[in-house]
């Protein structure tokens, strides 16, 4: 059978059992896994996908390795310099800064700038360097939690590549020069012939400059732009409440969530703060708990979605019809509002896609309605502006606003926008345009031809972060300030005022872009820096009360930098919805029912989970960061349907041409004169007749790391239409691309590891976790034929996993990533299955449709068993149990037999292949001995990326195994402070509570705690307890410390197809009902067995332990 | 039919296993002693850039180990000072002296002094100072008697053998809080030490950490 054939027998074999149920699979990662091809289950028996016993990229064998090896074993051994204890020194300081304590990092409070508002931090500095990002607790908006990008912001702080010179038609210039440049373009030119194009960042010190260059330039054009933030929003926002109004959702308040196309779990502008409110409703501690609701119309699968109860595909483009449709059916069940009359006048019968049944919305409707003033109908920010008004008014109609919608004042400021910007500089009216950050000749729209239109400007100023493809198109170029060495301000989203202070000087002698707009201004540096004097005067001005003396004055600016913030008494509004302005707005302009023509695709464009627009594409955390959802990393693809990929005929599988590796088709997508091509990603769950493609990927200029990153969705993306390109064409072009997806990595092949129930089930019946899997007809705690270790310290460290609430966004990976040292691998290493992240995040599918599956996400990191099966194979034994708990790896013994990795049922332990922190300086990737071929350029870590590095855990090399350590680092930290306070006292227990994991500090929604499972007092003790806490892989008798919580659906019995949702754990409870009699008759002493027997006697057993620790536990196995 | 073999060879395969074990011996011996931190780190005594003298300072003058080493009960870390510290004094006391010429040359041009590291725990180790002296560990336990030495030397071999000999019985080493910094303290004997120590880890819930993860992570 030639290659061809065997392609197509391979899809009839996928969409054959689209329509058919699978059997017992009940959960699965991949459609490889969902159909069961042979490929998939000749994979299951590897531990790593292709070739991992051989090296890749070039020829090296086991064999010639070896060889290799003895070669240079016998060349090292004639010299033996390498003995002598090298001369080392001790550098102190010449004078000690203050509240400097050699070896212990301080904590600052300062904050990261984003489009959505800034998020108030508290990062670490370590003799100088700062080493971790985390939320800064004492605020109340997100707490010590952080999204992805702020965890990851630290590794651009020390980007290599970033931009470093000023410089002046690519001549360096010094600073001086550059401030001499800046003052003779202001002195020879008017205000009217100035742009300044700047990026959006909520700083109210930059706007009082703004403002001030207003007025001094009369004329100047002051325009922002941001490619995710929406226009449309912001007219909708302006027509519905007026100027100065911001309007940000209360989640905790909601008990029902209704989001239609928007993602406020992931990309879209919620964050961390909306993550934590949204959890904080659906944590559910015992049978009978309530929690809310959460429908989600989507296109493609999101975060949300994922953790929706209810989910509809729906095409982008139809989202205005079912909002009508959903407005009709609310009107039919009563809601009066002139509004929502005078939108459906307008329009009459609209026709949505024959997946959407009509059910679906007269029941969910059916909801809003009964939560009144309690729900929360959320509205895609891209969509048009009649349909978000159509929104508002539902909500203004369910008496939302006030209630769960909240009110506060926003500037009033309109900035231009970059359609004004070329507008005029097309004309030939601009000789001056300052790009403060962005980087619009990447992603501004593609029907502005922005950098043809840059050529027409005499002085383009570029004040950027990297050096990208707008610093190229610039004439007068300063390198950025990091925000983590700038003095700055910015609103948080809650509202709040954040100071930014600077945690170390410029590396680069980047400027700040107060600096610069203060330079431009013909402002004189004072002692302190610019940027400083700025900040505080802005704070000072903004206090309602500004004490008159001096001293006081300093008091509370020290106090406001201490703390990063301060809460201001923001006068909330009303938020008085402007019926009338609406009603007009919707009789003139009529919602539009685009109908999909037949082979023609709407093309769905947003923003990237893991480079956000672009801007982080050089981030290495994040590349490697796989997609929540598609599970790839370092490349950016298109999104579709398995039946619409059907009918295009485009493939995208495993094995296709390297075993493991998932190489799919590329396709070109016309639509409008403009043209990309990118891979096809099969998604299940996808919407029919539509695609979609994540931004910020192909970038044209950027450093090592970012290079061939994925194609360039910004090529097809229009000023009038930003999310959605309808009427696109696609074509294949028969070539291929191997794809770096994580979703089948680490497969713990289909057990009952991840278990679920709808809500109600649930309250009847509590304890259905140990009713699952193998574990509820094994004996429960059958004696370990190895010797257990002794558990005899005071406090005994354990995990809890909330699955009801994680949301699968990623923090959590990168968080550990930055803690412990964990190094990238790049693209090739991960599609052979070596990365190294500590934790990883497996996203199931669940569900016998794989057009319409459910997603539900689970965390595994190491579950520090306590009866480990890797501590038994290992032959140095390099991983040891401690007294408290912990299975400990240590890096010095390990030799790398790899046998633990291969005994680990979870799947947890990682190699270093290669030595990470020694490859060549300008590739992520180099092929082993490639200094010996002659093809090698220097190696090793560039500097800055050391100045990253956590001093308290160590830097693993090649050949050594490692795996999540519970942050022993942060158990050592805490366990010694306890010490030194006790002195001569006996109380050396570290309190309840005390410190969290990395994971654990970053988790917005609080999915995870850890502590000591002895401790009644502890979280974790707490929900150890609860009826639905279940260990992975329970019957193996290993008793690991990390346990999980069971995920829920608060299911809508009314909805159509009801029945069938987070049923597919419970479907196995009947079914091993029937084989061996019914639920709760011949099993109900298995379920006391395990009540007795979980986690829960761990106070039990810890009364035993001391001295005769083992004995005890000998004969509690014995009983069973 | 004579004998292929000479005589000699009938006492060949004794005497060449003797020899392997001889030879053996001599290696693994060599080994132990030449190889050990025993031999390699201690006494190791470098000329330092200044010749601070510790006897002067602390035997004779009586100054204490925290006027310098100011971080010792607070971090992991026990910081060796600023030139700014040297100079509280010696800007007045002896401000002249040759000897400091590098002291007054490093807070003239702010350059730091590079002092010659005499105790290094290899990377992977993470020894903390504070927990130790907090809880009744002196100085003179692994350093020495400092207050003896003209020229710092490494007194003890501080390998891991070494530090687990303590961490096993903490009871020969523990002392009254009070007394960790008189580097000439001595319990009265032997068994008045172990006594006394008994009875610290007992009142004080002394409890060092044996496992790898106390020290590697």
């Amino acid at each position: 059978m030639n290659k061809a054939n065997e392609t197509i027998s391979n899809t009839t074999e996928v969409t054959e059992s689209m329509s058919s149920s699978n059997g017992g699979m009940r959960y699965w990662r991949g459609l490889e896994e969902y159909t069961q091809t042979s490929e998939f289950k000749e994979r299951l028996k590897d531990e790593f996908p292709a070739g991992a016993h051989e090296f890749w990229g070039d020829d090296t064998s086991r064999r010639s390795f070896l060889k290799l090896m003895g070669a240079s074993l016998a060349l090292a051994g004639l010299g033996l310099n390498s003995c002598r204890r090298p001369e080392a020194y001790i550098v102190p300081f010449t004078e000690t800064p203050e509240w400097m304590v050699s070896g212990k990092s301080i904590r600052y409070a300062t904050a990261m700038p984003s489009r959505a508002g800034a998020q108030a931090l508290l990062v670490s500095s370590f003799e100088g360097r700062p080493i971790k990002i985390d939320g800064n607790y004492l605020h109340p908006w997100a707490g010590s939690a952080t999204d992805t990008f702020a965890q990851a912001s630290l590794l651009d702080l020390y980007d290599p590549y970033r931009l470093k010179e000023f410089s002046k038609s690519g001549q360096k210039i010094s600073s001086e020069d550059f401030n001499k440049e800046i003052k003779g373009i202001r002195d020879a030119t008017t205000g009217s012939k100035v742009a300044v194009l700047a990026d959006v960042v909520h700083s109210p010190s930059r706007d009082r400059l703004r403002d001030e260059l207003l007025n001094t330039m009369p004329g100047l054009t002051w325009a922002e732009y941001d490619p995710l933030i929406s226009e449309f929003h912001a007219e909708a926002m302006e027509l519905a409440f007026g100027k100065g109004v911001k309007m940000t959702p209360v989640y905790e308040q909601a008990k029902l969530v209704y989001s239609i196309d928007h993602d406020f779990l992931g990309t879209d502008l919620g964050g961390p703060g909306a993550v934590r409110g949204f959890s904080k409703t659906r944590k559910v501690e015992k049978a009978g708990d309530k929690m809310s609701r959460l429908y989600v119309v989507e296109n493609r699968f999101t975060v949300t979605g994922g953790m929706s109860d209810h989910r509809l595909r729906l095409p982008f483009s139809q989202v205005p019809a079912y909002v009508l449709k959903l407005a009709q059916s609310l009107k039919a069940l009563g809601i009066t509002s002139t509004s929502i009359d005078s939108a459906l006048s307008t329009n009459g019968k609209v026709k949505l896609p024959e997946n959407v049944s009509l059910s679906w919305i007269k029941e969910s409707a059916k909801d809003l309605m009964a939560n009144k003033g309690k729900s929360l109908l959320l509205i895609g920010a891209m969509q048009p502006v009649a349909t978000q008004l159509l929104v508002f008014a539902i909500n203004e109609a369910l008496g939302n606003f006030g209630k769960t919608f909240k009110f506060t004042k926003a500037p009033e400021y309109k900035p231009a926008g970059i359609k004004d910007v070329v507008g005029k500089a097309s004309k030939g009216q601009l000789d001056t345009l300052i790009i403060i950050g962005g980087n619009p000749v990447y992603n501004a729209p593609v029907d502005l031809n922005f950098s043809e239109v840059l050529k027409k400007v005499k002085n383009v100023v570029r004040l950027g972060l990297h050096d990208d493809e707008t610093t190229a198109a610039a004439s007068l170029v300063a390198p950025a300030a990091h925000y983590l060495e700038s003095w700055g301000d910015a609103i948080a989203r809650d509202g709040s005022y954040l100071n930014i202070q600077p945690l170390i000087l410029p590396l680069y002698d980047g400027i700040t872009q107060i600096d610069l707009l203060g330079q431009f201004l013909g402002q004189e540096a004072a002692e302190m820096p610019m940027s400083m004097q700025v900040v505080k005067d802005t704070f000072l001005a903004r206090q309602s009360a500004p004490p008159a003396d001096e001293f006081e004055k300093e008091e509370i600016w020290e106090s406001f930098v201490h703390h990063g913030f301060i809460k201001e008494t923001q006068d909330e509004l009303l938020g008085v919805f402007n019926s009338t302005t609406v009603s007009n707005y919707s009789i003139q302009n009529p919602l539009k029912n685009i109908e999909l023509e037949e082979g023609k695709f709407e093309v769905v464009i947003t923003g990237s989970y893991s480079a956000d627009d672009g801007r982080y594409i050089d981030n290495a955390w994040m590349q490697e960061a796989a997609d929540p959802v598609t599970k790839l990393t370092w490349d950016n693809a298109v999104l579709m349907s398995p039946k619409t990929a059907k009918k295009l005929d485009v493939f995208c599988k495993m094995n296709w041409e390297v075993k493991g590796i998932q190489t799919s088709e590329l396709v070109t997508i016309k639509a409008n004169d403009y043209e990309v091509t990118g891979p096809v990603l099969i998604a299940p769950g996808h919407a029919e007749d539509s695609i979609t493609v994540n931004l910020g990927y192909g970038r044209t200029r950027t450093g090592m790391v970012g290079r061939d990153a994925g194609f360039d969705a910004y090529k097809i993306r229009t000023s009038d239409s930003p999310g959605v390109v309808t009427g696109a064409v696609i074509h294949k072009t028969g070539k291929r691309k191997q794809l770096a997806v994580t979703q089948e990595h680490h497969n713990m092949e289909g057990r009952a590891i991840i278990r679920e129930s709808p809500l109600a089930y649930f309250k009847k019946h509590p304890d259905f976790v140990k009713h699952l899997g193998v574990e509820s007809h094994s004996p429960v705690k059958i004696e370990s034929f190895y010797e257990p270790p002794e558990l005899t310290a005071e406090q005994q460290w354990g995990m809890s996993i909330d699955l009801n609430i994680c949301t699968g966004c990623t923090a959590c990976i990168v968080a550990c990533q930055s803690e412990n040292n964990i190094p990238v691998v790049g693209r090739e290493q991960v599609m052979h299955g070596r990365e190294m992240h500590w934790l990883r995040i497996d996203r199931y599918f669940s569900g016998d449709d794989v057009s319409e599956p459910e997603m539900l996400n689970q965390p595994v990191s190491c579950q520090h068993c306590e009866n480990a099966p890797c501590e038994t194979v290992c032959p140095v034994n390099a991983t040891v149990h401690s007294e408290d708990g912990l299975n400990v790896m240590v890096y010095n013994r390990c030799i790398g037999t790899r046998y633990c990795a291969n005994n680990c049922p979870y799947k947890v332990r990682r190699f270093n292949f290669f030595d990470y922190n020694q490859r060549e300086l300008d590739k992520i990737y180099n092929p082993p001995f490639s200094e010996l071929w002659g093809v090698s350029s220097p190696r090793g870590t560039p500097e800055t990326i050391k100045m990253s590095k956590n001093p308290n855990v160590t830097v693993r090399m090649r050949g050594v195994m490692e795996k999540c350590t519970y942050c022993i680092q942060r158990i050592q930290e805490n366990k010694i402070e306890a010490k030194v306070k006790a002195r001569n006292s006996n109380d050396v227990k570290i309190p309840t509570d005390k410190f969290q994991t990395a994971c654990q500090q970053v988790c917005a929604s609080d999915a995870i705690s850890f502590g000591d499972i002895l401790d009644k007092k502890s979280e974790v003790y707490r929900r150890k307890h609860f009826s639905h806490d279940y260990s992975v892989l329970g019957y193996l008798n290993v008793r690991p410390r990390t346990t999980y919580l069971a995920k829920f659906r608060n299911i809508n019995d009314e909805m159509p197809g009801a029945d069938k949702l987070g049923q597919s754990s419970v479907s196995q409870i009947h079914h091993h009902g029937d084989d061996h009699g019914s639920y709760g008759d011949g099993h109900g002493s298995h379920g006391d067995g395990h009540g007795k027997n979980g986690h829960g006697d761990y106070s039990k057993d810890k009364k035993h332990h001391g001295e005769k620790g083992h004995e005890v536990n000998h004969a509690t196995g014995g009983h069973h | 039919m004579a004998n292929i073999f000479p005589r000699w060879t009938n006492w060949l395969a004794i005497k060449a296993v003797i020899a392997v074990i001889c030879i053996k011996a001599a290696v693994i011996l060599g080994v132990t002693y030449y190889c050990t931190p025993k031999y390699t780190r201690v006494g190791y005594m470098p000329t330092q850039p200044v010749p601070f003298d510790h006897s002067l300072h602390v035997g004779q003058l009586g100054m204490d180990c925290r006027y310098c080493h100011t971080g010792v009960e607070q971090s992991s870390h026990s910081n060796v000072p600023a030139t700014q510290t040297c100079m509280n004094c010696h800007s007045q006391v002896k401000a002249g002296s040759a000897k400091l010429a590098e002291v007054r040359k490093s807070w003239e041009t702010g350059n730091p002094v590079s002092w010659v590291r005499i105790h290094k725990s290899p990377d992977y180790v993470y020894f903390n100072h504070a927990v130790h002296v907090n809880r009744g560990v002196s100085c003179a336990s692994c350093h020495g008697k400092v207050n003896e030495m003209r020229v710092v030397w490494h007194d003890q071999s501080q390998s891991m053998g070494w530090c687990l000999d303590c961490h096993r019985n903490p009871e020969k080493n523990l002392r009254p809080l009070n007394e960790v910094y008189n580097m000439d303290w001595e319990a009265d004997s032997y068994h008045a030490q172990i006594k006394q120590g008994m009875q610290f880890v007992k009142e004080w819930n002394v409890n060092p950490p044996q496992n790898c993860a106390g020290c590697h992570r």
